[in-house]
């Protein structure tokens, strides 16, 4: 089942979503006189805006929990898996 | 275990899965702005090859190296290749769009003030790859 799942989250980046995306853009309506400068930057910056806060946010988790878990901290406890006299 | 809780971790999914459906879809409207060509664009052929770009406008003037546009109007290029992969990019306007053999491949941009911008390959093409450039040279509507 395991398998299947990411067999399908394989084939779901690889070919639908490209062939989904060919066929929502590829609309035959004539488009508005637009600036692609203002269009194209500001989805970069708000990306890059996403980007950056999911980067810290995930690489601030990994630090905290490098530091809160790390054997010498002062609240440290054994897991089960250690199974020894602390 | 006794006493774990997992809903951080569930907050946590919840708030990337967001962010994620969120650009995604920003980035399909922008696709579907950038991708629709105005009905009353101009059509302008594009052709490159080794190591020049030539240019054909609808009323058969044609120009190389050289590209003459109008402020107010929106343009349409239909860029090909004649020997082997070019990139046909306009950075100032962030028109860019590849030149494939066999291909048509189109794009479209609407200058909004006077002035003179680089044309280049942005592909690389061969020995003098580094020189293919040209000239976008913006004017004042003629009527």
């Amino acid at each position: 089942m395991k398998k299947l799942v990411g067999l399908f989250l394989v084939l779901a980046v690889t070919v639908l979503i490209p062939a989904v995306d060919l066929a929502f853009a590829a609309g035959d309506e004539p488009g508005e006189y637009l600036d692609r400068r203002v269009i194209i930057w500001n989805l970069f910056y708000r990306l890059m805006t996403v980007g950056f806060t999911v980067g810290a946010v995930v690489s601030g988790t990994i630090i905290w929990q490098c530091w809160r878990f790390r054997e010498s901290h002062p609240k440290a406890k054994p897991t089960p898996y250690e199974g020894t006299d602390w | 275990m006794s006493g774990h809780s997992n809903w951080p971790e569930w907050v946590y999914i919840g708030v990337v899965v967001a962010l994620m459906v969120w650009v995604g879809a920003e980035a399909w409207e922008a696709e579907r702005l950038v991708d629709h060509i105005p009905a009353d664009a101009e059509t302008i052929k594009v052709t490159g090859q080794q190591w020049f770009w030539s240019f054909e406008h609808e009323d058969g003037t044609k120009e190389i190296g050289e590209l003459h546009v109008e402020v107010g109007k929106a343009y349409k290029f239909e860029i090909m290749s004649k020997d082997v992969n070019h990139s046909f990019n306009i950075h100032d306007y962030v028109v860019l769009m590849d030149a494939i053999p066999g291909r048509v491949n189109t794009v479209w941009f609407a200058p909004t003030e006077p002035g003179t911008h680089d044309i280049q390959c942005r592909e690389y093409c061969g020995l003098i790859h580094y020189n293919m450039r040209g000239t976008l040279i913006v004017e004042e509507p003629s009527s």
